[in-house]
């Protein structure tokens, strides 16, 4: 038998515990309600006292609040299937694991091979005081070159140019392991090599989180090709959108006589391939030719 | 009570159980029929507040928020001890496994999975690392970092290729490729709302957060020394840990959200306007990043541009999903339930007529302790014999 709401008159299917239409418990109030099914566990809101916050209007049938609190006024418990304490615990689990395995994994990659002693030999440093003549490359077979208003720099075969402004040549080898950059520009105000390669300190170390002079390299004088200035090693770890590599940069920083003209090369790689690096860019680092005076 | 907006007989209460709008309010605090000023999933909360737990945790009742707000922080505080005692490897490592570790927390707390958790977890956490293990490695092959080294003694510039490759291409393409696994998704009619597309979209884009942080730092976490100078390394933490994660999860579920709010024939301004947003909010992100950085800016400004991108995305989240919720919770037949945000005993509809929580964002034990009508409950035996 079909039962019909007291309160809102809709019609519901025969055993329902509320109205389908307004949500009315349908056990007192309805229309030729039939006994409970045998089935069905009774529901234990059979009374509901209302609530204290709601000031239901009298209802000219026997309505009850939907809201009501079998422990009383207060809310129900909530539903919990994980602990707190679990919660927390495996937070604190993930940190002392991870913290584990972090320093486990770097204790392990410390006992490997370092940098390579040959950071200091970047482009056969001259030292001395007498600046060389500009050298003449001997072009490889297959080697052209780049250029722009500050410097010519040979490329041997695969070796190409990735980025290039008026003062600014970055090359890139074959396998792009690699970068060499080679710039030169008007300095304003004159710098010494000192006061250039301080420069260049302070910006890796604003770009870069671990900036430092790579354990072991030294810092000495020297020229390449007529420009004199100053060799050093930079090792820091290159981060950009969420990706990383540990990275060394070798760092040759000059000035003219006057400091009115600055002279960089940076051969930027990461700290496992610089012995390597350091040998295959050596062709272009000798040909580069100096365009400021 | 009749419902001051659908006409409809409803139990009293300060909302309408069918509709969610609220009832006998005055303009001044929002529209009633939108409720704008009483999110969804949290009524106690406006949909404007960009809240991480309660707009990425949905399913959460009111006690659950605070326990991961803790557990959060809770993490936070151990990668900054990390970082303090100079184990960068360490709280790298932490940093990548933080959120996520807590979102899996979460789905097993909430059960959006219900009685499917290896089939949801592989294709949403799971597929997620696999996409995100194949991009990366991807990424590597593609972008060379060392070319994109800028001079350091010209003054401030960007260099325009680096910049198109890693602030344009790379989050486009992720944000098409990220969505995938959830897309994919067998059975998908068993997980017919919108809040389940946005908890599977998140799930999916933290598991390729996972796997771009760990490809991403690995020749870091193996290069270092287990203990060195912090230094600066806790803006870039704080990116991985907070920022990082919370973008690749917020548009992915974003858009995967859209994609289910379309398979529901639901696809109007907000919801195009949320894959707009997704994708913009991660060129901006990236992009944004990129250029602060090149132009030496001090890397916390970097972390308030990241900390206003996530927030923006919060927000559109949670304006997509309050109103997908209002939309799709009032199929929802009258059951007897305690309600996951006030905890009061009620007979409701989609909506809790005290608070106005939304019972389609309850989590799953909530939703099968629903008492359902006895017809329901005497047809089963029937169908078994």
């Amino acid at each position: 038998m079909a039962l019909t709401c007291a309160r809102c008159g809709a019609q519901n299917p025969d055993g329902n515990q509320f109205c389908q239409a307004c949500g009315t418990p349908l056990s007192a109030a309805a229309v030729g309600a039939p006994p409970p099914p045998p089935s069905g566990p009774p529901l234990a809101y059979a009374s509901p006292p209302p609530l204290a916050y709601a000031s239901p209007p009298p209802l000219p049938v026997a309505y009850a609040s939907p809201y009501y609190d079998p422990a009383g006024a207060a809310p129900q418990a909530a539903v919990h299937r994980t602990p707190w304490v679990l919660i927390i615990s495996a937070i604190v689990v993930l940190i002392l694991v991870m913290a584990g395995c972090g320093t486990a994994i770097a204790l392990l990659g410390a006992n490997a091979p370092g940098l390579g002693g040959s950071v200091a030999g970047l482009p056969s440093p001259t030292p001395g005081t007498s600046p060389s003549p500009i050298a003449s490359p001997t072009s490889a077979p297959g080697a052209t070159s780049a250029s722009n208003t500050a410097a010519t720099v040979p490329l041997p075969a695969g070796w190409t140019v990735s980025t290039q402004d008026a003062e600014t040549l970055i090359v890139v080898n074959p396998n792009s392991t690699g970068s060499v950059s080679v710039a030169s520009g008007p300095s304003n105000p004159r710098m010494t090599a000192q006061q250039n390669k301080d420069d260049v300190d302070k910006s890796l170390r604003g770009k870069y989180p671990d900036t430092a002079p790579c354990p072991g390299s030294k810092t000495t004088t020297g020229n390449i090709n007529g420009a004199q200035g100053i060799f050093w090693n930079l090792c820091f770890t290159l981060t950009s959108s969420g990706r990383s590599s540990a990275a060394v940069a070798s760092l040759f920083v000059g000035a003219n006589s006057d400091g009115s003209v600055y002279y960089l090369v940076m051969l930027a790689t990461t700290q496992s391939n610089l012995t390597s690096f350091t040998t295959e860019s050596k062709p272009v680092v000798q040909g580069i030719q100096w365009k400021l005076k | 009570m009749r419902c001051d907006h659908c006409s409809h007989d409803v139990p009293d209460g300060a909302f309408c159980t069918r509709c969610g709008a609220h009832q006998g309010t005055t303009a001044e605090s929002g529209n009633p029929k939108t409720r704008e000023h009483r999110y969804a999933a949290h009524p106690g909360e406006h949909v404007a507040q960009p809240s991480v737990i309660t707009t990425l945790f949905p399913h959460l009742g009111h006690h659950k928020v605070h326990e991961f707000r803790w557990a959060f922080i809770a993490g936070l505080a151990g990668v900054v001890i990390l970082y303090l005692a100079g184990l960068i490897a360490a709280a790298i490592l932490v940093s990548a496994f933080l959120v996520p570790v807590l979102y899996l927390i979460y789905l097993y707390e909430a059960q959006v999975y219900r009685d499917e958790p290896a089939m949801v977890l592989g294709f949403t956490i799971g597929g997620g690392i696999v996409v995100g293990i194949v991009f990366t490695v991807f990424e590597r092959i593609v972008y060379n970092p060392f070319q994109y080294v800028a001079n350091p003694l010209a003054n401030a510039s960007v260099n325009i290729g680096g910049l198109l490759i890693l602030g344009l291409l790379f989050p486009v393409v992720q944000e098409v490729v990220k969505p995938l696994p959830a897309f994919f998704l067998p059975k998908r009619a068993d997980f017919p709302e919108t809040v389940d597309g946005l908890v599977f979209g998140i799930a999916s884009g933290l598991g390729f957060s996972v796997a771009e942080a760990l490809i991403g730092f690995s020749s870091v976490v193996t290069s270092l020394p287990a203990h060195v100078a912090p230094g600066n390394w806790i803006y870039d933490l704080t990116t991985l840990a907070v920022f990082q994660p919370l973008l690749q999860g917020s548009a992915t579920g974003m858009i995967v959200a859209t994609i289910w709010r379309y398979r529901r024939g639901r696809l109007g301004q907000r919801e195009i306007g949320a894959v707009a947003m997704a994708i913009l909010a991660h060129i901006a992100f990236s992009a944004g990043t990129e250029v602060l950085k090149e132009t030496s800016v001090n890397a916390l400004f970097i972390l308030i541009w990241q900390a206003a991108i996530v927030g923006a995305l919060l927000i559109y989240i949670r304006y997509l999903l309050h109103h997908a919720l209002l939309d799709e919770a009032a199929h929802m037949g009258f059951a007897e339930t305690v309600c996951p945000s006030c905890h009061m005993h009620i007979v409701a509809s989609g909506f809790c007529p005290n608070c106005g929580m939304a019972l389609t964002a309850a989590p799953n034990a909530v939703k099968r302790s629903r008492r359902p009508r006895v017809d329901s409950m005497a047809e089963a035996p029937a169908k078994k014999r």
